[in-house]
């Protein structure tokens, strides 16, 4: 039904280091859309493209926009009772990234996020995935997207809580129609993967917050979407734990090459996952930019205090190869 | 301001209804009766105590041992005060209503959830039927559907239908946003969605609903009674006419027991069918001392336990039903099982005549059914031709304003007993008060009040319309309505008193016999002449039972053959009218043949 998903107004051509890294990436992608040029140069196709996405809370949505375009800032619009979460985003999200979005509480990140599967209509501007606006696609289109393209980790959990642990895991499977036997076996192999073995037949209120955050996760994984948007999956975790879990998807991500969007207040999060790094302020992304980027060239004082306790000689130790990658270009 | 004709436009609304929609109003009257009729024979088939040996096992699975007793000596007890078959056909018409609340109600429920207009809408809709006083609807509503059954179950479901849909709507709104997001982030539609998701949370609040709707149901039986639903309904209606304070309690608490039982079998219902109570169920702890009254049978064995009673009781009720009624032989047998159906009102003469007819007409092979009614019901039913007779008209003047009202669809078929008198009385210790025009200038010694009855009846149309102008006592005096009941309990009381009272009374009434009470003369004839109690029957009825009409035409009682039978029928007591009329034909031989001569 959906083709290849390719269409050429969302073929890029790779420029700069940051692509060719990726591309390097893809490389080993089983069902990577690499498309070879007659000449030496590759292109890679964007999951996620974004562009001037606005989203407002409130009676007159449309008119707040144009106040916002006209120079209006995000307090004179409150006065009117209108929430802007979300101002002017546009960013690109690549195949196999992960795409780390940080900002304070409040600053607009789930709500960014719920643009992405269409759970949130944009107020203006539009979501391309593969190349298609998600506001153009008909309700059972979208459904389909979302169950077999997309799914998401919800920062709260969202477990439902008359399901088991493996019912809850196999949601997704559900929906997509898999006979029974196949999806439990699924699911309890995504259960494996985020270290919930043996739990499989408790409730969801049994298990603590960091637990009941890694069914959610489970959830997620079970489904074989190649996208991802994680909504602070790791913030109920406690330190060891999170590390473990990000450590864990870093390998997940060397073997399965999902593309991820992820959300975090937390920048050594940021830093450990992130291929790019969007950091948003007040509804707007100040700056969009790789980890040296913010490091070394940062928007403005409130990144750079974003930024301030990360240990930068580790990070940007980590990141030598890849310094080199951007010195050869 | 001018008068806005509301009452006008609502009555021209029901006269459209009834003359456009009489075809959709037959189908839902027939599929809500047939619905009763089948569960009320269910229910009164087998032997009382093997039914509550059956209820007790649902008690068992649902509650444990200690319900399971309880729920078996509460049904036990109703079956020993005799209100068993009453009890069964309230619970077939709680339950038929509850069906019909909830298949309206859910849907209803889903709805407004999702739609906020659908919500705004339906809010005031439901707050209407639910505050509405039930007699507003009720009396038209016998107009679609006639006397009996039908509009006591759609009394129960206008009522009930408002916290059906409430609770569906609030349970559907209470699930978590969040949740419904997580479904449709996986690609879950709405319908779905709504299966999978919203209906399952919101179960507990959606049963939660179910048993509101049950309990406000049973709370309208005594509503339903006064419109022919029978069952505990009427035991309380016709026990309150008549100050029967025993039959009252009986039926009372036979009305607590049923709903005790239906309110804890839905609450435990509720924690079986959802996951969450389920859960609980499952995690209870299991401590040694309390392991038997922790029993609950699993639900097959529940199962076979209600269906091997089932077969016995349905086995039972089989031979039981072999014994058929005595024949009625030969000439005798005019009626040939054809059915009349007759009303009356909790008057005495109304009762005793109509249970006379009823054992006169079953000698003569016709099988008579006999239900009680509020007045206002008993002329909508006949004019209706649900009710084919009654035999206590008082005309021309207390019932005049039904008789104007339904005199086209009615007719007189003559007055067997007259003439009878209207009165206000006083007990024979208030000194100085013989007549009428006495009141006048009393009113403080009398509190201002006259104690009155129904406010629907003739009496006190007639009381307030032309006797207290009459004697200038308007102003002076207020007219408490209530009801008969309340009227002779005041009396009591204020007789046991000794304070001064006035009441509304009629004569013949056997409170002359009882009190020492003084009618008060009434020399400006302003209650006009004595009425007769007539038998009135639905217009074909004459024609479709010549018979019948000739024997009613010539019926006649004296005083004394009046005063006799309804003492006989008060002595035999409340549910045993019946023999009370056999004893009565015992002591006079021959006249059945009198009253419903044969072969002339
Ligand atoms: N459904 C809604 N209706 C109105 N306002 C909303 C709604 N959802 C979010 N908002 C507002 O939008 C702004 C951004 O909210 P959002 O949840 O996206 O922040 P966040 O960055 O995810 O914060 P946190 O880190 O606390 O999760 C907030 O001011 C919030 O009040
Ligand atoms: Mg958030």
């Amino acid at each position: 039904m959906y083709g290849t998903g390719v269409t050429w107004a969302t073929v890029r051509f790779a420029t700069g280091n940051g692509g060719q890294r990726r591309l390097e990436q893809r490389a080993i992608h089983p069902r990577g859309m690499r498309i070879a040029l007659p000449a030496t140069r590759e292109v890679y196709v964007s999951r996620l493209q974004v562009e001037h996405l606005y989203k407002v809370f409130g009676p007159r949505p449309e008119e707040a926009v144009q106040r916002l375009e006209a120079g209006a800032d995000k307090d004179e619009l409150r006065a009117g009772g209108e929430t802007a979460a979300v101002i002017d985003a546009s960013f690109e999200v690549a195949e196999g990234e992960i795409f780390v979005v940080m900002g304070l509480s409040g600053s607009g990140k789930s709500t960014l996020l719920r643009t992405l599967n269409g759970l949130l209509p944009p107020t203006a501007g539009a979501v391309h995935y593969d190349g298609r606006d998600l506001t153009e696609l008909d309700a059972p289109e979208l459904r389909h997207v979302r169950a077999h393209g997309i799914s998401m980790v919800f920062q709260h959990f969202a477990l439902f809580p008359h399901r088991t642990v493996v019912d809850n895991a196999a949601y997704g499977l559900e929906v997509q129609g898999v006979p029974k036997p196949e999806r439990e076996e699924r699911a309890t192999e995504a259960l494996r993967l985020t270290g919930l073995e043996g739990w499989e037949n408790s409730w969801p209120d049994e298990l603590s917050g960091g637990m009941q955050q890694r069914v959610g996760l489970a959830r997620a994984l079970a489904t074989d979407a190649d996208v991802l948007l994680m909504d602070e999956a790791f913030s109920a975790l406690d330190p060891l734990i999170r590390r473990e879990m990000q450590e864990q998807l870093l390998e997940l991500q060397r073997t399965l090459r999902k593309t991820i969007v992820f959300i975090t207040h937390d920048p050594h999060e940021a830093v450990r996952l992130g291929d790019r790094i969007a950091v948003m302020r007040d509804g707007r992304i100040v700056q969009n930019g790789t980890v040296e980027d913010l490091l070394l060239r940062p928007a403005d004082d409130y990144v750079a205090s974003f930024m301030a306790d990360v240990d930068r000689s580790a990070v940007l130790e980590g990141h030598h190869d890849e310094a080199e990658v951007t010195a050869r270009a | 301001m001018p008068r806005l004709p509301l009452g006008s436009w609502a009555e021209s609304t029901v006269t459209f209804l009834r003359d456009h929609f009489s075809g959709l109003f037959d189908v839902i009257s027939s599929i809500v009766s047939g619905m009763y009729d089948a569960l009320d024979s269910v229910l009164t088939g087998p032997q009382p105590l093997l039914l509550a040996g059956i209820l007790a096992v649902i008690a068992l699975w649902l509650r444990g041992p200690v319900a399971a007793v309880l729920a078996f000596a509460g049904f036990a007890l109703i079956d020993s005060i005799q209100q068993w078959h009453q009890a069964m056909d309230t619970l077939s018409l709680v339950l038929v209503a509850t069906v019909v609340t909830l298949v309206v109600a859910l849907p209803l429920g889903v709805w407004a959830a999702r739609n906020r207009t659908v919500s705004a809408v339906l809010r005031p809709v439901l707050d209407l039927m639910q505050t509405m006083p039930a007699f507003v609807y009720l009396i038209p509503g016998i107009f679609f559907f006639g006397v009996g059954v039908v509009p006591g179950v759609i009394a129960c479901i206008v009522f009930a239908l408002a916290p059906g849909v409430r609770m569906t709507e609030l349970g559907i709104r209470q699930v978590d946003d969040e949740l419904v997001e997580a479904a449709e982030a996986f690609g879950t539609g709405p319908g779905k969605t709504l299966l999978r998701v919203q209906l399952p949370l919101a179960l507990p609040t959606i049963m939660a609903g179910v048993n509101q709707v049950i309990m406000l149901g049973l709370s309208m039986v005594v509503v339903a009674g006064m419109v022919g639903s029978g069952g505990l309904g009427q035991s309380v209606f016709t026990a309150i006419s008549q100050v029967d304070v025993g039959l009252g309690f009986e039926g009372g608490v036979s009305v607590v027991i049923l709903a005790m039982y239906l309110d804890r079998m839905t609450g435990a219902l509720g924690g079986r069918v959802t996951a969450v109570g389920r859960r609980a169920a499952a995690a209870l702890p299991r401590r040694a001392g309390t392991r038997v009254l922790a029993y609950r049978p699993q639900a097959s064995v529940a199962v076979v336990g209600v269906v091997v009673l089932g077969l016995v009781a349905g086995g039972m009720s089989v031979f039981a039903g072999g014994t058929a009624d005595a024949q009625v032989s030969g000439k005798d047998n005019v009626g040939k099982g054809r059915t009349v159906n007759m009303g009356y009102i909790p008057w005495d003469e109304g009762v005793a005549s109509t249970f006379l007819w009823q054992e006169v007409l079953k000698e003569r092979g016709f099988k008579p059914n006999v239900t009680q009614y509020d007045v206002g019901a008993l002329y909508t039913g006949m004019s209706t031709g649900k009710i084919d007779f009654e035999t206590d008209s008082w005309l021309p003047t207390t019932h005049a304003s039904y008789w104007a009202k339904y005199r086209n669809s009615l007719e007189d078929l003559g007055s067997w007993y007259g003439p009878t008198s209207l009165e206000l009385s006083v007990p024979s210790y208030v000194k100085g008060v013989n007549s009428l025009a006495d009141l006048k200038g009393r009113g403080g010694e009398f509190k201002g009040r006259i104690i009155g009855i129904e406010p629907g009846a003739g009496e006190m149309k007639l009381l307030n319309d032309k006797v207290l102008s009459a004697y200038g006592l308007k102003g002076e005096y207020k007219v408490v309505a209530g009801s008969t009941a309340t009227m002779l309990a005041q009396l009591d009381r204020s007789i046991k008193a000794k304070e001064p009272v006035v009441v509304t009374l009629w004569s013949p009434h056997w409170a002359y016999d009882t009190y020492d009470l003084k009618k008060l003369a009434d020399p400006q004839h302003a209650w006009g002449s004595g009425d007769g109690v007539h038998t009135l029957a639905h217009k074909g009825f004459a024609s479709q039972e010549p018979q019948v009409a000739k024997w009613l035409k010539s019926f006649h009682l004296t005083e004394k053959q009046l005063t006799s039978l309804e003492s006989a029928v008060q002595k035999a007591g409340q549910g045993h009218e019946q023999q009370g009329v056999h004893a009565w034909l015992q002591e006079h031989p021959g006249i059945v043949d009198t009253l419903a001569p044969v072969g002339s």
